[in-house]
């Protein structure tokens, strides 16, 4: 019977545990509720690179699922998070996305803050009682914040693993990269869209879906044997790749000579590509002469805020940053080849499971962690799993899935 | 006589921008290289005030943006039509004789396949153009961004 009946297709495919993902992961406001509690309010989460708050001051505002945070570069060099709130009366205290503030200063009531979160002014303090209401008891709200390979962390809540301790080995290949030469953001955007974060992130995590991008096919797929191609996944939810992919670039038009023009970053060659999906939702990729970097925020069940940076050498000449900055747009940005596909991709899944007609993805492909396989994908639902204590085949706990149309 | 000279300019530069959009909006790419110079640039940049720098989101010379064109078909695009609303600004001379400077500024109207229509981009055109040739060309175009969130993206030029 080649289609299926409605029974048929609201059953979870006949697969081993952890290889099925019912579409209520992506749509149920009790599950995004759960996930904002116990996946965003307790793990580590890519904040954004060192060098964007270079000197003593230096700020950048990030959206935490909704929340403005402000990460500030201390007077003593720290780099430290906060919550973008007032003490006083909950109004946003700084609203351009970047800058250098020496005083931060409530525009309301001109209540200040010192760039180690103390509260250094409040007008009239006599009026308040002295007990509840002083510059020594109103500080802001401060966020754990570490920096590791140049990469800055949040974490909302107080207590909990170290960062090291959750990335654990995680960002190793990466470390030349990241350490080797100074590194600064030359490209950023952001960009909402109409789909859970799982499924962007998904976008990152499954390599089988390089089929959809004609770049990949002609650059990629078949650049180095399946089997030679290793991946591997750590504790915690993070996977990646478990070695150099490959790449070959004289397969696509415009793209020869790619790697020649401008030197690699250290510890890679030109057409090397590395990928690394950090649980939640970071994914740092090198292509040999440029690193990207984006993060999905959620911003509702079905609304997901995309930062996407990319990255070069600090203080290079001109002429290479032009072509690091080529190379990058070759593949990512608004206008790369590949980017906008993988959002088109997210989506349209989003599209179907938000309106129940799409029940199940499968993520079953078993390669014994080479080629295309979904390790990265199951990975990251144990994981999932396991801090939202809910099953990805059946989120909702209903004998069969949750009732379409409920 | 200068002014009038530049009335005449002006006039004659107006329908070569018109037209550029036209072929972009109807993806007939043949016939926006043919009214572009050889050589070409084209770029888009963003100013970003997360990094307080200028970005190129997009950089090609002539042969580029050709392969660009030639390799649409097979990527996977943003279903639906693109309507650029362009409206001249300032004719200007440049500093080379015979080319001008051209500012305008532009919306990009988005409609989906079911006839949604939504605005997807707001910038200006700083765009040079040469008027010494047999035809008056585009020597170069400056996409200057105001919209930095572009939603899925897109594969083709603005």
């Amino acid at each position: 019977m080649p289609s299926r009946s409605s029974d048929a297709w609201n059953t979870p495919p006949a697969l081993p545990d952890g290889s099925v993902v019912s579409g209520d992961v992506y749509t149920d406001t009790g599950v995004y509720a759960d996930e904002v509690r116990s996946i965003y309010g307790q793990t580590w989460r890519f904040a954004c690179h060192e060098s964007e708050v270079p000197e003593p001051f230096d700020y950048r505002l990030i959206d935490h699922c909704g929340q403005s945070l402000i990460v500030i570069r201390g007077d003593d060099g720290q780099v430290r998070t906060f919550f973008n709130v007032c003490s006083h009366r909950g109004a946003k205290l700084l609203s351009e996305p970047a800058g250098n503030a020496s005083a931060i200063t409530c525009f309301y009531h001109r209540w200040t803050y010192d760039s180690r979160g103390a509260c250094t002014g409040i007008p009239r303090p006599a009026g308040y009682p002295k007990e509840a209401v002083s510059k020594q008891s109103m500080g802001l709200r401060e966020v754990r914040t570490d920096v590791l390979h140049g990469l800055v962390f949040i974490c909302l809540a107080d207590d909990g693993p170290a960062l090291t301790d959750f990335i654990g080995s995680a960002l190793d290949q990466f470390q030349d990269m990241l350490t080797g030469v100074p590194l600064e953001v030359f490209h950023f955007n952001r960009a909402v869209l109409a789909c859970n974060w799982k499924a962007w992130h998904e976008t990152n995590m499954d390599l089988y879906h390089e089929f959809m991008h004609v770049v990949l096919r002609k650059t990629q797929v078949n650049a180095m044997p399946m089997e030679d191609r290793k991946l591997i996944t750590f504790a915690n939810g993070h996977g990646g790749s478990g070695g150099d992919l490959k790449a070959k670039y004289d397969g696509y038009q415009g793209f020869s000579g790619r790697g020649a023009d401008v030197p690699a970053l250290p510890g890679v060659g030109p057409a090397d590509f590395r990928f690394m999906n950090l649980f939640p939702s970071t994914a740092i990729i090198s292509r040999g002469t440029v690193i990207r970097i984006d993060t999905a925020t959620p911003l509702g069940p079905n609304q997901t805020l995309l930062e996407m940076r990319g990255l070069g050498i600090k203080g290079e000449p001109e002429e290479h940053r032009r072509i690091r900055q080529r190379h990058h747009n070759q593949y990512w940005g608004p206008f790369g080849r590949n980017v906008p596909e993988d959002m088109i991709a997210a989506e349209s899944c989003a599209d179907s499971f938000r309106s129940e007609a799409g029940r199940y993805q499968i993520i079953a492909r078993d390669e014994n962690l080479t080629g295309q396989d979904d390790a990265i994908l199951r990975g990251f639902y144990q994981e999932w799993s396991k801090r939202t204590g809910r099953d990805p085949r059946n989120p909702t706990g209903h004998p069969q899935g949750r009732p379409v149309g409920q | 006589m200068n002014d009038l000279k530049k009335l005449l300019e002006g006039e004659a530069v107006r329908p070569l921008i018109g037209r550029l959009a036209l072929a972009l909006d109807d993806g007939n790419f043949a016939a926006f290289l043919a009214l572009c110079d050889d050589p070409f640039n084209y770029r888009i940049r963003v100013w970003s005030p997360e990094l307080k720098k200028q970005m190129t989101w997009l950089e090609h010379d002539r042969e580029g943006l050709t392969e660009l064109f030639k390799s649409l078909p097979e990527h996977l695009q943003r279903p639906g039509r693109l309507h650029r609303q362009v409206t001249v600004a300032t004719v200007e001379p440049s500093n080379t004789e015979d080319y001008l400077v051209v500012t305008s500024s532009f919306i990009a109207h988005h409609t989906s396949l079911e006839g949604q229509t939504q605005t997807l981009a707001v910038g200006r055109y700083l765009d040079i153009v040469n008027m010494s040739a047999e035809a008056i060309v585009l020597t170069a175009r400056d996409v200057m961004l105001d919209t930095r969130d572009l939603g899925i993206g897109l594969h083709v030029p603005l």
